[in-house]
């Protein structure tokens, strides 16, 4: 832990760090029970920022932006209600009282009021004119939503996992994990399943949230356009993060990802080029190559036997699909385990030898394998997976 | 054999049948499992306090949320209410004892019993961790295939019959039993929020209790009612359990409110302003809260119409809860008010759920509840609601009628000291956790990574945490110096304004020597002061030879009952075998029956 120096001025809030941070130091020594960090990322820093990778009032959605407009109207007549209740109420406490040491028992009462019907109908009507300011925009926030998808909308199904995110793209033939790739400035229509339990579906800065339930008949849909780039210039795409927000289970904290929105040429070519075989281009990626082979069983790449695998074993009855996450374009991605770690190597060593110390309860299998071996089977996925749009 | 028991030790109080014995024991063990669920509290803002932190595994973290909400609201709130209806119920509407003395022990052991079987997953390691909601089918036998589920579902479903047992004990106690002249709307406004209270209480729990026996038939039978991949719907578990749930959300509120609403009368030396407007608005509080359920499910897939309604009927409760609000103000209005304890308890509830109404209505527009659904502003929501306000009415209420039970005030400067200690750490637990919310925090996580700017605010939170333990623990220590060294409280130790008020403290165990009989609201106040504001003083009830009343006997029987019923519910633990169990529980509630009927009350 480092002071990162958020606060430069010295002053109340500079107190407030030096506070925070002692106690913050204490807490620390308190964690120190063992166990694992899920999380491999920067140091700690106290903050006061308001802005945060899962803000949820920075919409940049048209539909982000119609929930900010009800909310905004909502917050200013919500605090000035709290202010028509708090200052009588502060007032007559203030002005009311009497000490402690007065005689009460034998002073005359207060005028005993039992009621006032012209007051008591005020706030009674009052309310209701207020509601409908908020109900009004609410309504057409609910109604505005569309029921079915936009024309030309790009369909992407996604399925929920414990404890990541398969998506498909049909119409494209594509199938990733925990990063969704979007062409910015287009209709998108999610269609949201779930393999096992009930997980919700949520990029904060795109718009609500949605459930994603288990069950042929209980399909959820999501419908928005993306926003445009924030700079156009960009090359590689710009990620936001979301998360899984329905307990689902063990690893429910450890069920990130991340949207990474394109220019439209750009998605047209990460799409055109997802689905090509892995380029081996040197002898440890080879020798990667090969050992993934005990990897097929739950996991696919394209162009590799594994995809003849996987079209057997869906072929089956009743189907099997895999277990794992879709890796064919894992080279291309910024972390592992579902937005938990970054793509680096000493995290995949640690996630193939041990995946429970990052992620509790997870189904992979924990493959106790020479550093050689490692240093293999980490280049063939880290680099020849790796997709050049 | 009734009639040879014990009047004093510890038998005495294992057959009681007194509602001011009872209502004791449901306080006393309500604040035992508040120790449960404020250290559960503690350790989960702990390993909150600083992101990726390693004091509690996810395993762990996620039991410890179960069982804090699930302890805070069945544990603590609702028996600690009920401890309430006990003691009070009779006496201000002047009782001898509740309508079914007998059944009255009866909920309590069965709580106690449901109580004890719920936390008994602490001592065989398994906690329940599927939230206090327990969504199916992460819950259902292929997600959850270890008994710790079990020891929610059959917990819950024991301390749910309980409750249910008690509403029918107090609704027909109010019905038959009011005193001479305490016509429906002379009763204290306690006692209809009470009367509302269980009426909800009948009407709900029912649907709970259907809802856990399909989740047992799911985990020990082998049906499907909530497993997709059998044909059934995860969906139907949300929608009974929240026609239930949002209901419970005014089983706690309600109380609270009553007790506020004695409260701040008193100190203040006025009347309740707009009583009679202030008992429409608890029914509608009652009637629309079963209007609302599907607010809960606002992301689950709802259609368009049923969220606009749903929606509307929610925004609706705000009218009668904003009247509410805006009656308790007046009331205090041109008062004499003193600060006392209690009432310090009471003027914090007003201003803290006022908070917490408030962002309830954010959350009543669906669009916005997108947003905020499952993060961390609706945690600070309903801690505002339930914590701010429910737990602040019932702690105002301990320190009022604290002398009427025990004969002895609590100290007041503990007491005010508690309040403030509380009302800081309060605050300062659950104010950041809107900003929190706002940037997006999921709940329940177990832990989060550093750079999601929640730091700041996680540390506060869980500071303000350590601040309201260390109130809660000036609590207990108050309570245990004030029975031995508290001051002396006389009958009528606030200048009181309802019957309870007339009996001594502690009243006898016969309540009323002469039947009271009144002729107002108030009425006990009104008898105190003469057209001129002159002070009068009216006599209090006197005490008599106890032989000379009648009084129901007491009995072991319902204890034996409760205890069939917590083996019955223990059978499902042993898998196969427990059928044995179950059916040995059956015989000893049958037994227990006979005995029971054939025994003089």
């Amino acid at each position: 832990m480092k002071n990162s120096g958020v606060f430069r001025s010295r002053g109340v809030s500079w107190l407030m760090h030096k506070l925070c941070f002692t106690f913050g130091g204490l807490l620390a020594a308190a964690s120190a029970f063992g166990g694992t960090k899920p999380f491999d990322d920067a140091d700690y820093t106290i903050s006061a920022t308001l802005s945060s990778p899962m803000n949820t009032i920075a919409g940049l959605t048209e539909w982000a932006k119609s929930i900010n407009h009800v909310y905004g109207i909502t917050s200013i007549i919500l605090v000035l209600v709290f202010f028509a209740v708090s200052l009588p109420l502060i007032y007559a406490i203030y002005k009311f009282r009497v000490g402690d040491d007065e005689d009460l028992i034998n002073k005359k009462p207060p005028k005993q009021v039992h009621g006032n019907v012209l007051l008591e109908f005020a706030w009674t009507i009052i309310p209701v004119v207020l509601l409908l300011f908020i109900a009004i925009p609410t309504w057409e926030g609910i109604f505005d939503r569309p029921t079915s998808p936009p024309e030309g909308a790009l369909k992407v199904k996604v399925i929920g996992h414990q404890w990541w995110w398969e998506f498909q793209y049909p119409d494209l033939g594509i199938t990733t994990a925990n990063e969704v790739h979007l062409p910015e400035d287009t209709p998108i229509f999610f269609e949201l399943t779930s393999a096992d339990v009930i997980h919700s579906f949520w990029i904060p800065q795109f718009g609500g949230k949605k459930d994603v339930l288990p069950g042929d008949d209980a399909i959820n849909n999501m419908f928005f356009t993306t926003p445009k780039l924030a700079n156009p210039e960009k090359r590689g795409g710009e990620y936001y993060q979301g998360q899984c927000v329905e307990l689902c289970g063990l690893s429910h904290a450890l069920m990130r990802f991340e949207a990474v929105l394109h220019s439209k040429d750009e998605f047209d070519s990460w799409a055109k080029v997802h689905n090509q075989a892995p380029v081996i281009a040197s002898d440890l990626e080879k020798k990667g190559e090969l050992l993934f082979a005990q990897c097929q069983v739950c996991h696919t790449i394209s162009g590799t036997p594994s995809e003849e695998l996987e079209k057997q074993m869906l072929a089956m009855d009743p189907p099997a699909p895999k277990q794992g996450p879709n890796l064919t374009s894992f080279g291309d991605r910024r972390t592992l385990g579902a937005g938990t770690r970054k793509n680096t190597y000493e995290n995949f060593a640690q996630w193939v030898r041990d995946p429970q110390s990052i992620k509790p309860g997870a189904t992979m299998t924990a493959f106790n394998m020479s550093e050689d071996d490692m240093q293999a089977i980490a280049a063939y996925l880290r680099f020849s997976t790796a997709k050049n749009y | 054999m009734a009639k040879n028991l014990p009047k004093t030790g510890i038998v005495s109080w294992l057959t009681t049948v007194d509602h001011k014995r009872i209502g004791i024991m449901y306080g006393v063990t309500a604040l035992f499992f508040l120790l449960f669920g404020g250290a559960e509290a503690i350790f989960m803002r702990t390993q909150l306090a600083i992101p990726n932190n390693s004091f509690l595994d996810a395993g762990t973290f996620n039991g410890l949320v179960t069982l804090h909400g699930t302890t805070m609201i069945f544990l603590f709130v609702m028996p600690l209410s009920a401890g309430f209806f006990n003691y009070l119920t009779p006496l201000m509407i002047g009782a001898p004892d509740v309508a079914f003395p007998r059944m009255n022990a009866l909920s309590y052991w069965i709580f106690l019993f449901g109580g004890l079987l719920l936390n008994f997953s602490f001592v065989v390691g398994l906690l329940p961790d599927g939230g206090w909601f327990n969504y199916a089918n992460l819950t259902g036998p292929k997600y959850s295939p270890t008994h710790a589920i079990d020891f929610w579902v059959l917990g819950v479903q024991v301390v749910g019959l309980a409750s249910l047992i008690a509403a029918i004990n107090f609704f027909v106690t109010i019905m038959n039993m009011r005193c001479k002249g305490m016509t429906l709307l002379k009763m204290p406004i306690f006692i209809w929020t009470t009367l509302v209270t269980q009426v909800l209480l009948i009407l709900a729990l029912p649907v709970i209790t259907v809802a856990l026996m399909m989740m047992t038939f799911d985990r020990s039978f082998g049906t499907g009612f909530f497993d997709p991949g059998a044909g059934g719907q995860v969906i139907m578990w949300q929608h009974l359990f929240w026609i239930f749930g949002h209901p419970e959300v005014y089983i706690l509120i309600l109380p609270a409110m009553g007790i506020v609403s004695e409260i701040l009368p008193t100190f203040s030396r006025k009347p309740l302003f707009g009583y009679s407007v202030m008992v429409y608005s608890s029914c509608a509080i009652g009637f629309l809260g079963f209007a609302v359920w599907a607010h809960h499910m606002f992301t689950t897939g709802l259609g368009p119409w049923a969220q606009a309604l749903f929606s509307a009927a929610t925004m609706l409760i705000a009218v009668p809860t904003g009247v509410k609000i805006f009656n308790w103000v007046s009331t205090l209005w041109g008062g004499h008010i003193r600060f006392t304890t209690p009432m310090l308890f009471a003027l914090s509830f007003i201003a803290m759920f006022t908070l917490g109404g408030l962002s309830g209505i954010m959350h009543s527009s669906p669009p916005i509840d997108y947003q905020h659904q499952d993060t961390y502003f609706v945690v600070a929501h309903f801690h505002y609601v339930l914590y701010g306000g429910a737990v602040m009415a019932l702690f105002g209420g301990i320190f009022y009628w604290f002398p009427k039970v025990t004969g002895r005030f609590m100290d007041e400067t503990m007491g005010k000291l508690q309040f403030w200690l509380y009302m800081i750490g309060f605050n300062l637990t659950f104010f950041p956790m809107h900003f929190l919310g706002l940037q997006g925090m999921p709940r329940r996580i177990f832990t989060y990574a550093s750079d999601q700017g929640w730091n700041l605010w996680n540390l506060m939170s869980s500071a303000g945490a350590y601040i309201t333990a260390a109130g809660g623990v000036l609590f207990f220590i108050n309570i245990f110096y004030s029975i031995k060294f508290g001051k002396k409280a006389p009958h009528d130790c606030w200048d009181g304004r309802t019957l309870e008020w007339t009996l001594s403290s502690p009243p006898p165990e016969y309540n009323f020597a002469v039947d009271p009989e009144v002729k107002a609201l108030d009425d006990w106040w009104l008898r105190k002061w003469d057209k001129q504001g002159k002070r009068l003083h009216p006599d209090v009830q006197p005490e008599v030879d106890p032989s000379t009343k009648h009084l129901p006997n007491p009995s072991f029987w319902p204890m034996v009952l409760a205890l069939g019923i917590l083996l019955l519910a223990c059978g499902p633990f042993f898998d196969a075998k427990g059928i044995a169990l179950s059916v040995v529980g059956v015989v000893v509630m049958l037994i227990a029956t006979y005995g029971w009927s054939f025994e003089e009350a």
